[in-house]
């Protein structure tokens, strides 16, 4: 526990901060549970005095409005309390979601594949509300019964210390042993059912992305047996988590009962000096109520706590590993538009966790408006060859340079070298022109048009109701994906960058989609340098140079024409991808 | 909150009928409670010895542990019904997922389904167990305390009986504002959090344009508009739990009051004024916990009503069996008429009166554009669409109304563009039609896939786990492995869904070795835009908008210039001339 507070670094700041906020919404809970003791307490003074029938009605004139006071105040105080915790709540959070954005700005280029967590994003997503619950169900609650009780135990020793050290141990066990205890159970409950859980989903998403074959293989039982496999062992386990909760609160409450006789006992014995004494029973007796409200719940609030571990503890490792990435860019005077060649020497890579090397020595040379193609299988390193171009990663042997400067020292220039045309286009949920305006946003509105009918989607703009200023996910419109990649090159445009990274844009597309739209790329990107990874061979006869890549090497190399002329297989395989007959 | 579907639930009934027992209980127990501290209460302040409460005492303790220990049998009888309903939910979920197989789950989401068989499952748990019990409650308990404050001090009951409308009538203003409100709240949070998880994964494509930066002031403006705009309405929407607090505490407050007032005037005795003021809180209570878990069970009731639409929606099932069709040959026929199919009935997005005859181990090719019903033609012939009424199959002269049948299903086998790996073994998933198969005849089929090769090179072999979670498999191997189930079941029938199109132009040459003599024996039925497969094919169906336009074999059809040379040409683009 404490080493895991001293390596935090995602709760502790914040609870430094907006400090005059977070304590008087401390103050506000705690006076909040003195209003509704104080009630009751009130209540069971005023009667108990009126029952000795007094002269005048002015004689209980202070508890009368004692009670109309903690009457209102209660759910005001509680109603302030609610909107001043979130406040501060809400306010940390703001933070902290930008402070995870800038965390994984430093590895926006890798994280992907670093983590290899498909919905990592929406994990960390989830992580920053559990901390928004962590503050609001368990710390706030907590901290102000811890408080209140420390306050009314200091009262009731100033009353009577016997009540007192009673009162200290009933509280021990409602508000730290039962607590403590929970924690234990659900954080071995927890562990147990995160592994069944995870199981559980694999199943399910087999049975639901398998179902054509589940159907036609007519294994029905099975299909079932897979769904539930695991919903036994999680039902016995949440069983007796439910059977251990039901318990504890039942124990709790009967505490409280304890506390209930407890308090007439003592009441009998040391109030029983005089009437105008005895008249404070009830209004002890009857202050215990409301605790059964405010200090029970203690053990709930800190059950989820190891839920909110796992999230604080992803997040701190997230920052952990992510804050070293900080590349040193030297490099700051480099003149885009005077780049000769881009280079690979003799470039090895390999992934740390990996056994063998991604890429095995990769020599290449790219002059100004050359146009290279990579071609190979899936797996084989076409995409870390190009983030080595990019200079996102370090390769692991060998260099990467832009004329005689290294790539990764021209980090701070990269979005004035590069433009990167991936599989899926990433579209923000804005406008068309919004979207194509990232390219370059000091750009005039014309310059965008200009970049969209080069690219071919003028014409069907000018056909929707909302024209440019249409949302890209507006209902009732759905750009087709070859539309979504000419967004996509109409953004690269405007960027008017010298070096163009084809990533297989064209992949998942019709092939007749793909001749139009490699027909488009040629078109528009003709003085530009192209490295371009693809799968097949549409569209390579305008390249000036072809590579295949093959086990982390290059296996051919040469221009199509030449390939076409003195390589057998890559005439075979042309012949296939054309469809003739041989 | 209540769902009227609630009632259909096996076992409701019963649990009702044991709660509302168990109810009544509490609430004498409550009135127990009260009745007897009252005494020892009145004891005390009547300076009495400790010892003349001591009955008083105890029996307070019994009935205030019998209240408690009530609590938690509801609760566990409540859990054991909800268990057992969730399961069942969960069953016929799942039960559900494989009769409408892979259209329907498509346009469900595969996503939301996932979600609803995990989360929703849960939350429709979580909304049996509170709603049932607080309804009860709240239907019970408050009453007879209430009959029981009038009979000890009849203003103090009135009080009560009054205020509980007043509560009712201000929950109910200031409850529809403030929900509407809270659940507009609701959809802005989601719409706050998908932007920001939208801006993460845009996170890549901003730093290549050098906006990276720039956007996290962004994340915090956006963030801090949302905290403002969730106080403003946060401080109407905690209205309605303000209410509910205020008007409980201050008719406590009030109750107090009254009754001292009449204790003065002698009017009242301690006794019964003791007993409305400690009942006075417990009469509230049940009011107090049906209004504090809306959102929990909200949540619980929107994913039952989606999980029942869910079990509502009817599955593709053919009407007439085919009883005579047994296995696939030479000589077998598959005759369609008319076959048509429509996703909406606003739109024309289907196939229209399709007819075709194929007879033996036929190649049959579906080609056209994008959109122009290849899908759907095969969707058909899988059985994974109900086709429209005026359909006709006939199968060796069998007439049947639609191929969604075990007994036409069985013999077909499914190569779609990434072949869905299970996470298990590759024997495993080699056998997953026949799971009874033994390991030669796997290794067999393994070999004939051309897999030998990659399995060897592994060190657990076919023992290897893939799929999630398992090793990464390339787009090729995936093939292979769905070609041996194929050929471990002799399923006589292959669907083919573009197979080889997202992959390199190598993997796919090696692959179409493999696969052409496979096809020899089998009638086999591709849709593919690759020239070079159909190509291989013997029949041809050309389709567009949705019609069957060209029929026939590809090379008379090549010569012909109709619709498939049309198609091929585009196809084949300007770009021929290396």
């Amino acid at each position: 526990m404490r080493n895991f507070f001293n390596k935090d670094t995602w709760i502790k700041p914040y609870l430094k901060k907006d400090k005059k906020l977070l304590f008087t919404a401390f103050g506000l809970g705690i006076v909040t549970i003195i209003c509704s003791i104080g009630l009751m307490f009130v209540a069971g003074y005023l009667i108990s005095r009126s029952a000795t029938r007094p002269y005048n009605i002015l004689i209980v004139y202070i508890p009368v409005i004692l009670a109309q006071a903690f009457g209102t105040g209660r759910p005001v105080f509680q109603y302030l309390e609610q909107l001043t915790s979130h406040n501060w709540v809400l306010g940390v959070v703001s933070k902290l979601r930008q402070r995870l954005y800038m965390t994984l700005e430093k590895g926006a280029d890798f994280v992907g594949e670093r983590f290899k967590l498909g919905n990592l994003l929406g994990v960390l997503s989830d992580d920053l509300e559990h901390l928004e619950d962590l503050y609001l169900k368990t710390i706030f609650p907590i901290i102000t019964s811890y408080i209140t009780g420390i306050i009314i135990i200091i009262l009731l020793g100033i009353v009577s210390i016997p009540y007192a050290l009673f009162m200290f141990v009933c509280f021990a066990v409602i508000l730290l042993v039962m607590p403590i205890i929970s924690v234990i159970i659900f954080g071995k409950a927890k562990k147990y059912e995160k592994n069944l859980v995870a199981n559980n989903y694999q199943n399910l998403t087999d049975a639901t992305l398998g179902v054509t074959d589940w159907m036609i293989s007519g294994r029905k039982k099975d299909f079932i047996g897979e769904g539930t496999k695991n919903d036994k062992k999680l039902a016995q386990s949440r069983n007796k988590v439910d059977h251990f909760e039901w318990n504890r609160d039942f124990a709790l409450r009967s505490m409280i009962g304890v506390i209930i006789v407890g308090s007439i006992i003592w009441g009998n014995i040391y109030l029983n000096d005089s009437q105008s004494i005895s008249n404070y029973i009830a209004a002890f007796v009857l202050g215990v109520f409301p605790l059964l409200d405010t200090f029970i719940p203690v053990s709930q609030a800190m059950e989820n706590w190891p839920i909110y571990k796992e999230s604080v503890n992803r997040l701190n490792n997230l920052s952990n590993t992510l804050d070293k990435e900080e590349i040193d860019n030297t490099e700051n005077n480099f003149d885009p538009n005077k780049i000769n060649s881009i280079s690979m020497n003799d470039v090895s890579f390999k992934y740390d966790d990996d056994n063998s090397a991604i890429l095995n020595n990769i020599s290449l040379n790219v002059k100004q408006g050359q146009k290279l193609a990579i071609i190979g299988p899936s797996g084989v390193g076409k995409t870390t060859l190009l983030q080595l171009l990019l200079g996102s990663i370090n390769p692991t042997k060998g260099e990467v340079k832009i004329n005689n400067v290294k790539v990764t020292d021209l980090q701070n220039n990269r979005s004035n070298i590069f433009s990167v045309l991936d599989q899926q286009p990433f579209l923000f949920d804005t406008t068309i022109i919004n979207n194509v305006m990232i390219g370059n946003e000091q750009a005039t509105f014309a310059e965008a048009k200009q970049a969209l009918s080069e690219v071919g989607l003028a014409d069907y703009i000018e056909t929707l109701p909302k024209k440019y200023d249409t949302d890209i996910d507006e209902s009732g419109i759905k750009l087709s994906g070859g539309q979504r990649q000419r967004l996509a090159i109409a953004r690269i445009l405007l960027q008017d960058n010298p070096i163009v990274l084809l990533d297989e844009p064209t992949v998942g597309l019709d092939p007749i989609t793909e001749n139009n739209l490699i027909n488009t790329l040629n078109q528009v990107l003709k003085n530009k340098t192209i490295i371009w990874v693809t799968h097949h061979l549409q569209g390579l006869s305008t390249m000036d140079e072809v590579i295949f890549l093959q086990k982390g090497t290059i296996q051919m190399d040469g221009s199509p024409s030449e390939l076409y002329k003195n390589n057998e297989k890559y005439r075979k395989l042309y012949q296939m991808d054309q469809g003739i007959e041989n | 909150m209540f769902n009227k579907k609630l009632m259909t639930i096996p076992g409701i009934k019963k649990l009702i009928i044991k709660i509302s027992i168990l109810a009544v209980i509490q609430a004498f127990s409550i009135i127990a409670e009260a009745w007897f501290l009252s005494s020892a209460l009145v004891n005390a302040w009547m300076l009495k010895k400790v010892t003349a409460s001591i009955y008083p005492m105890l029996f307070f303790f019994i009935a205030f542990i019998i209240r408690y220990l009530i609590t938690r049998i509801e609760n566990q009888i409540t859990d054991n019904f909800s268990d057992k309903a969730s399961n069942d939910f969960k069953k016929a979920l799942l039960e559900k997922t494989f009769e409408l197989g892979p259209q329907s789950v498509a346009k469900l989401g595969s996503g939301q389904l996932i979600t609803i068989a995990l989360e929703g499952i849960d939350q429709i748990k979580n909304y049996l167990n509170l709603i049932i019990l607080k309804t009860l409650n709240l239907a019970i308990i408050p009453w007879i305390i209430l009959v029981a404050v009038f009979f000890v001090n009849a203003l103090s009951g009135l009080v009560l009986l009054l205020v509980f409308p007043i509560i009712i009538y201000f929950m109910i203003i200031l409850g529809i504002a403030a929900r509407k409100k809270s659940d507009q709240q609701y959809l802005n949070f989601s719409k706050m959090s998908n932007n920001f998880i939208n801006t993460l994964r845009g996170l890549k494509t901003l730093k290549l344009f050098g906006l990276s930066k720039i956007y996290g002031k962004n994340i915090f403006r956006v963030s801090e508009n949302y905290r403002k705009s969730t106080l403003e309405v946060l401080k109407i929407a905690l209205l309605s739990t303000f209410t509910l607090d205020f008007m409980t505490t201050i008719s406590i407050a009030i109750v107090a009051v009254i009754l001292g007032v009449r204790l003065i005037n002698g009017s009242v005795l301690l006794f019964p004024a003791l007993f409305a003021l400690i009942t006075a809180p417990d009469y509230f209570l049940p009011l107090r916990d049906y209004g504090n878990d809306y959102h929990a069970t909200l949540d619980g009731k929107n994913a039952l009503d989606h999980l029942i639409s869910i079990l509502d929606t009817p599955s593709p099932k053919a009407q007439k069996e085919l009883k005579q069709f047994k296995t696939w040959n030479q000589k077998s026929t598959l005759k369609a008429d008319h076959l048509s199919f429509q996703y909406d009935k606003d739109s024309d997005k289907g196939i229209k009166d399709v007819s075709f005859n194929f007879t033996g181990h036929l190649k049959v090719g579906i080609v056209g554009q994008s959109g122009s019903g290849k899908s759907t033609m095969l969707n058909l012939l899988g059985g994974w669409l109900q086709p429209e009424d005026k359909t006709n199959f006939k199968i060796n002269g069998e007439k049947t109304d639609s191929l969604a049948q075990f007994a036409w299903q069985k013999h077909l086998s499914y190569i779609p563009q990434n072949p869905y790996l299970f996470s298990g073994t590759i024997a495993e998933n080699i056998a997953f039609y026949a799971p009874n198969a033994n390991t030669d005849d796997i290794k067999k089929a393994a070999q004939s896939a051309g897999l030998e090769e990659f399995i060897n090179s592994l060190k657990d072999g076919m023992n290897t786990i893939i799929g999630r979670g398992g090793r990464g498999v390339s787009g090729g191997q995936a093939q292979r492995i769905a070609l041996a189930r194929v050929l471990l079941d002799q399923r006589e029938i292959i669907l083919l869904d573009e197979p080889t199109a997202h992959l390199d132009i190598e993997t796919e040459y090696e692959l179409k070795q493999t696969m052409l003599p496979i096809f020899k024996d089998h009638l086999v039925i591709f849709a593919t835009h690759r020239l070079h497969w159909m190509n291989e094919m013997d029949y041809i169906l050309v389709m567009e908008n949705g019609k069957l336009v060209e029929q026939g074999n590809p090379k008379k059809l090549l010569k012909q210039s109709g619709k498939y040379r049309q198609l091929v040409d585009e196809i084949r683009g300007e770009d021929n001339n290396a």
